[in-house]
C-alpha cells in the first residue's frame, strides 16, 4: 500500500515543472490506476457466496395432565382438565394463525413431557399423571430432543398445582433458570380459587419402628373452604383403630398438624391408614385418607427372667443374657423365702417381689418369660397362681415362655393343674419327681435339625456335638406331649423313662401365636462352664440359649416361609413383587416347594391370588395385581413338615392419595409469575381468554451452505495494468519526460 | 387347684414378720434345692484349710438366711486335677506362704476364671506384706496378669447383693477394704486378709472357735454378713444394679 501510494506521489513531484495541469493530472491518474491494479493483483481479492433457507421456529403447548386437573373448576362444575379442552377449541382459530408463523408443538406434562394430538386434547382426556413438575416440563421442552430449530414461546396451561421444584414457590433460583430458557412462557391458569376440601396433605411416619415403643405419625391436614368443623382423625392399623385425635377446624387456617401416638405391640409389616371424615360439600374425597406402611422391628428381645433361688443355672444364663446386645434383661430372684432369718428389713438391700407389676400388665411388654426354678405355690400372699391364666393367655397371644428345670419346676413345682399346662410343651407329672444322676441327653431326630438344637455342621455333626457335651445330673420327669400338639422333643435322656418313654430334657411347642420352650433340667449351664474345662469352650451353650430365645420370639430368620413385598407402596395399575422364601424342617433353604399367595382387602377378602414354586435357593417371586388403591394384607402359605402348612403374612399399600390429589388447590398467582419472569402473557380461566402470545426475536434465515469465488484472476485484470503501464510510458515519450 | 397348707414354722414366720414381711413372698420353704450350690476349696501346697470348719458355717448361714442352698460341706478341689470347674465358686485360704503354683495349676485357674468362674481368697494368718500376703499377691498376679488386685470400691454392687454392708468384718481388721481382680467389669477373684474364715468357723458344740478383735461380735456378724454377699455375687452378680432396685436401696442407704 505505502508502495503504491509512494509511487503516485513520485508521478505527481516528476511533473511539477509541467504548467500544464491537465497534462500532470492526467499522467498522475494513469499512475495512480497502474498501483491501484496492482494492489489488486497483490491481495488477491474474492466473493463469497452464501446459500440461505427461511426456517419456521417452534412453539410449543403444554396441557397439564396430572390428576389434579380432575378437581372442579370451581365449585362443583367442569372439572379443570374438561376447562382446558373448551379452552382449546374456544381458540382453536387464534392457534391457528399462531401456527401460520411458527410451527407448533403439542405435548402433555405431569412429571414427564408427551407429545400429544391437539385434537384429543380438545376432545377431553383423563389426566392421570401422579405429579406435576412445571419446571421439568419447561426444561424438557427448550432442550428440544432432536430438533434444531429454536422455541419461539412456549403456551403453558395448567392449574399450577406444582408438587415438584416449584412447589414453595418461584424462588429466585427458579427465577433465574426460566430467565436463562430465553424463552416466553405464555401461561393460562385454570382454576382461581380452591374448592371446599379437606386432605391429608402429608403423613410424616419413620419407615421403621420398634415394637412396643411410641412411634408418633405427624399428620398435616390441608383445609379449603371449610368452616370451624370438628372431627376425629383416626389411625388405623388393618381395620382396628389405633389412635385418634380430636381436631377443631380454625376458618383461615390453611394446615393444621396432627400428631397420632401409639406403641406397636407386634414385629411385623402393617399397613396404616390415616382417616379423616368426609365432610359435606368436600369436592375431593379421595384425599381424606392416606396409607403407608410401617415394619415394626425390635430393638432389644425384651426378656423377662424369673429364678426361684440363686443357681448355677440362672447365674451363667444371666451372663449370656447380659453379654448379648440384642437382649433386654429384667431380672426378679427369690433371694430369701419368709422362712429365712437374716436379720433386720432395713439392713437388706431386697425389694418386694413385684408380681403386679411383672405378670400383670407389664407382662406384654416382653418378648420372652424365662421362669427359671420358679414356683408359683410356696408364694401364698402373692398369689401368683392368679397370674397364671394370664401368662397362658400371654403365650397364646404371640409371647415366649421358656421353663427351666429344678425342684420348684414342672411337675414338681405343680404345674401339672396349672394353665400353663396347657401350653408347656411337656406334660408335668406332678409328683412323679426329680431324677438326680448322670444323665447325657441324645438329640432326636427333630432336634438334629431344629435351629435350637442344631449346633451347626450338619445332623450327623450336632449329634457327636450334644454327646461330648458334660451331663447333667438332675431332671425333672415329664412326659412327651402327644401328635398334633404341635410339640416336639428335641432332647431326651435316653436312659430315664416315663411311662416306656424316654423322657425330655428340651422340648419346643407352637401354641397358638407364641412359643413354648421346655429345658427340664437345671443343669444346661454344665454344657458351657463344665464343657469349658476340657477346651471345648462354652460355645455350643451359648448358641444353645441364643437360638432358643430367637426361636422362642420369631427372629424372622429362623421362620420356615416369609414373604415380603419389594416396594412397601406401589402407583395404582402397577403390579405387586413379592419375594418369598422357604426353609425346610431344619431350616435350610426349601426347593421344589410350592406356595399360595394371597391378597387381602380391610375387609379381609382375597382380591388376588397366584402360586409360585421355589427355587434351589428357597426363594421364589409372584406378581399379584391389586385392585386399586388401598392397603393390602398378603398372606403366603406353603407347604411345611409333612402334614403342616406354614403361613407367613405381610402388607403392602396401593397409593391412593399422593401429593395430586391431597392439594386441590390451584395456584394462578405461580402461572402469572412464571409468565412475568419470562416476558409471557397471562390469563386466568375462568374469565379471561387466551393471552397476547409473546414469541423470541424471529431469525429469518440460516446459512445452508457457503461458497468463496476468486476476482483477481481474471485476464481483464492483467490487461488493464498493462494497458495502464502502456498508456503512461507512450504519453511519457510522447510529452517529453523520458 | 389343690393348695398345700401351711406348716406352723410358716405360720409363725409369716405373723411375727409383721407388716414388713407382708411385702415379701409369704410362704412356705422351697423344696431342697436339686442341685445345692457347692463351693470348692482349693487344695494347694500349704496349709490350704487353716478353718475346718468355715464354710459349712457359712452354709448353714447361708440356708437360714438366704434362698441359696449349698452342699453341707465344701468340696476339696486341686487347680491341676479334673473337675475343677464343678464347682464355679473356689475359696483358697492359707495360713503362711502358698507354695508357687504350677503352669498348670495357673492355666487351670485362669481357664475356670475366664469362662465365669469365682474365686474368693482368705488370708487367715493375718498378714500384711508378707506370709500367705505376700505369696498370693505374686500368684494372683501369674494367673491373671493384665487384671491388678485393686481395692472394691464402696459404691460396688458387692456391698449390696443381698446385705448394706458398708465394711468387711473378718477374725481381724487387716484392711477395711476388699480388693479384686476385675475380667470384663466382674469381679472374678476377691481377696480378703481379714481371715472371714476364722470369723465364720464354729467348733461341733456350736461355739465360735476364735475371737473377733478388735471388733467383736458385731465384727463378725459383718464378715458373716459380707459372706453371705460374696456368696450373692458369685450367682447372681450384678443382679442388684438393676434399675428396678435402685430406688429401694438409695432409700434404705440415706
Amino acid at each position: 500500500m505505502l508502495a503504491a501510494l509512494a509511487s503516485v506521489w513520485l508521478a505527481w513531484r516528476s511533473l511539477r515543472g509541467e504548467v500544464r495541469l491537465g497534462r500532470r493530472a492526467g499522467l498522475t491518474a494513469l499512475r495512480a490506476v497502474t498501483a491501484l491494479l496492482a494492489l489488486f493483483l497483490l491481495l488477491e481479492p474474492a466473493v463469497q457466496l452464501l446459500q440461505t433457507v427461511r426456517v419456521r421456529h417452534r412453539f410449543a403447548v403444554l396441557a397439564d395432565a396430572s390428576r389434579s386437573m380432575r378437581f372442579p373448576l370451581e365449585g362443583a362444575g367442569a372439572t379443570r382438565s374438561e376447562a382446558l379442552a373448551a379452552f382449546l377449541r374456544e381458540h382453536r382459530p387464534e392457534l391457528q394463525r399462531l401456527g401460520e408463523r411458527v410451527d407448533l408443538e403439542w405435548s402433555t406434562f405431569a412429571g414427564e413431557l408427551t407429545a400429544a394430538d391437539p385434537a384429543a386434547l380438545a376432545a377431553g382426556a383423563a389426566p392421570q399423571g401422579a405429579r406435576t413438575d412445571l419446571l421439568g416440563a419447561l426444561r424438557a421442552v427448550t432442550a428440544g430432543g432432536a430438533s434444531s430449530r429454536r422455541l419461539a414461546g412456549v403456551l403453558l396451561l395448567s392449574d399450577g398445582a406444582d408438587n415438584a421444584a416449584l412447589s414453595g414457590g418461584l424462588t429466585a433460583a427458579a427465577r433465574a433458570e426460566l430467565q436463562a430458557l430465553k424463552v416466553p412462557v405464555n401461561t393460562v391458569a385454570f382454576g382461581r380459587e380452591p374448592p371446599r376440601d379437606l386432605a391429608i396433605e402429608r403423613v410424616a411416619a419413620d419407615d421403621f419402628a420398634f415394637v412396643r415403643n411410641t412411634l408418633t405419625v405427624e399428620v398435616t391436614l390441608r383445609a379449603h373452604g371449610l368452616g370451624a368443623e370438628a372431627f376425629t382423625l383416626v389411625l388405623r392399623r388393618e381395620g382396628a383403630v389405633v389412635a385418634q385425635a380430636p381436631v377443631r377446624l380454625v376458618p383461615g387456617q390453611e394446615r393444621i398438624q396432627v400428631p397420632l401416638s401409639f406403641a406397636p405391640d407386634a414385629t411385623g409389616t402393617f399397613v396404616l391408614t390415616v382417616a379423616a371424615p368426609v365432610l359435606p360439600g368436600e369436592a375431593v374425597t379421595e384425599n381424606n385418607q392416606r396409607s403407608f406402611v410401617l415394619r415394626v422391628i425390635r430393638d432389644r428381645m425384651r426378656v423377662l427372667l424369673v429364678a426361684g433361688r440363686p443357681s448355677w443355672d440362672e447365674r451363667f444364663l444371666r451372663g449370656v443374657l447380659k453379654q448379648d446386645p440384642n437382649v433386654d434383661l429384667v431380672s426378679f430372684y427369690i433371694l430369701r423365702s419368709a422362712s429365712d432369718t437374716p436379720g433386720p428389713q432395713d439392713q437388706l438391700s431386697l425389694i418386694p417381689f413385684p408380681v403386679q407389676e411383672i405378670f400383670g400388665p407389664q407382662l406384654k411388654t416382653f418378648d420372652a418369660v424365662i421362669l427359671c426354678n420358679f414356683a408359683y405355690q410356696p408364694y401364698r400372699s402373692l398369689e401368683i397362681e392368679r397370674f397364671l391364666p394370664g401368662l397362658r393367655d400371654y403365650v397364646k397371644g404371640g409371647g415366649g415362655l421358656a421353663m427351666l428345670g429344678g425342684e420348684q419346676s414342672f411337675g414338681e413345682g405343680r404345674y401339672g393343674e396349672t394353665p400353663l399346662a396347657e401350653i408347656l410343651p411337656v406334660v408335668p407329672i406332678d409328683g412323679a419327681g426329680l431324677v438326680q444322676e448322670t444323665i447325657t441327653p441324645r438329640l432326636t431326630a427333630e432336634g438334629r435339625r431344629h435351629p435350637i438344637t442344631a449346633l451347626g455342621g450338619g445332623e450327623a455333626a450336632s449329634a457327636a456335638a450334644w454327646e461330648a457335651l458334660p451331663p447333667v445330673e438332675s431332671l425333672d420327669l415329664t412326659r412327651p406331649l402327644g401328635p398334633g400338639s404341635g410339640a416336639t422333643v428335641l432332647l431326651e435322656a435316653p436312659g430315664t423313662l416315663v411311662e416306656g418313654r424316654p423322657a425330655p430334657v428340651v422340648a419346643v411347642r407352637e401354641v397358638g401365636a407364641g412359643r413354648s420352650l421346655a429345658v427340664t433340667t437345671d443343669g444346661s449351664w454344665r454344657w458351657g462352664f463344665v464343657a469349658a474345662e476340657r477346651g471345648g469352650g462354652d460355645a455350643a451353650y451359648r448358641r444353645f440359649w441364643s437360638s432358643a430365645l430367637r426361636w422362642l420370639v420369631r427372629d424372622p430368620d429362623l421362620t420356615p416361609l416369609k414373604v415380603e413385598p419389594e416396594q412397601p407402596a406401589v402407583e395404582p395399575g402397577a403390579p405387586i413383587g413379592l419375594s418369598l422364601q422357604v426353609r425346610g424342617a431344619d431350616f435350610t433353604p426349601a426347593p421344589g416347594r410350592k406356595v399360595a399367595v394371597e391378597l387381602l382387602g380391610e375387609d379381609g377378602k382375597p382380591v388376588a391370588r397366584g402360586e409360585a414354586l421355589s427355587g434351589a435357593d428357597g426363594s421364589a417371586r409372584v406378581e399379584l395385581t391389586p385392585p386399586g388403591p388401598g392397603a393390602y394384607k398378603v398372606v403366603a402359605r406353603g407347604e411345611g413338615a409333612p402334614g403342616q402348612v406354614e403361613t407367613a403374612s405381610s402388607a403392602v399399600a396401593v397409593r391412593g392419595a399422593g401429593p395430586e390429589d391431597a392439594d386441590s388447590a390451584p395456584r394462578r398467582e405461580l402461572l402469572e409469575a412464571i409468565a412475568e419472569a419470562t416476558g409471557g402473557g397471562s390469563s386466568v380461566v375462568p374469565g379471561g381468554g387466551l393471552p397476547r402470545l409473546a414469541t423470541a426475536e424471529p431469525e429469518v434465515v440460516e446459512i445452508g451452505r457457503r461458497k468463496d469465488v476468486p476476482i483477481w484472476d481474471r485476464w481483464w485484470t492483467l490487461a488493464a495494468l498493462a494497458a495502464s503501464l502502456g498508456l503512461e510510458w507512450v504519453l511519457r515519450r510522447r510529452w517529453g519526460y523520458w | 387347684m389343690a393348695m398345700p397348707l401351711l406348716s406352723r414354722r410358716q405360720l409363725l414366720a409369716a405373723l411375727a414378720g409383721g407388716a414388713a414381711a407382708a411385702a415379701w413372698p409369704g410362704g412356705a420353704r422351697a423344696s431342697p434345692a436339686s442341685s445345692p450350690v457347692a463351693i470348692g476349696q482349693v487344695q494347694h501346697g500349704g496349709r490350704w484349710n487353716p478353718r475346718p470348719g468355715a464354710l459349712r458355717r457359712l452354709g448353714w448361714e447361708l440356708a437360714r438366711r438366704t434362698s441359696i442352698e449349698t452342699t453341707p460341706d465344701a468340696a476339696a478341689v486341686r487347680l491341676d486335677a479334673p473337675g475343677l470347674h464343678r464347682t464355679p465358686f473356689l475359696y483358697l485360704a492359707g495360713d503362711g506362704a502358698v507354695p508357687p503354683f504350677s503352669e498348670a495349676e495357673a492355666a487351670a485357674l485362669r481357664r475356670h476364671l475366664q469362662y465365669g468362674g469365682f474365686l474368693l481368697v482368705d488370708s487367715a494368718d493375718g498378714s500384711d506384706g508378707g506370709g500367705f500376703d505376700a505369696s498370693i499377691r505374686a500368684e494372683l498376679a501369674k494367673v491373671l496378669p493384665a487384671a491388678p488386685l485393686r481395692p472394691v470400691p464402696q459404691q460396688h454392687v458387692l456391698y449390696k447383693t443381698f446385705y448394706l454392708v458398708d465394711h468387711q468384718g473378718g477374725r481381724l481388721a487387716v484392711k477395711p477394704w476388699l480388693e479384686a481382680q476385675v475380667l470384663d467389669g466382674r469381679l472374678a477373684v476377691v481377696y480378703t486378709q481379714n481371715d472371714l474364715g476364722g470369723a465364720w468357723a464354729r467348733s461341733e458344740l456350736g461355739d465360735w472357735e476364735y475371737p473377733c478383735t478388735p471388733g467383736g461380735e458385731p465384727q463378725r456378724e459383718q464378715a458373716i454378713r459380707l459372706g453371705v454377699n460374696l456368696a450373692m455375687y458369685a450367682l447372681c452378680l450384678d443382679y442388684k444394679d438393676d434399675a428396678v432396685h435402685l430406688p429401694f436401696i438409695l432409700k434404705r442407704r440415706t
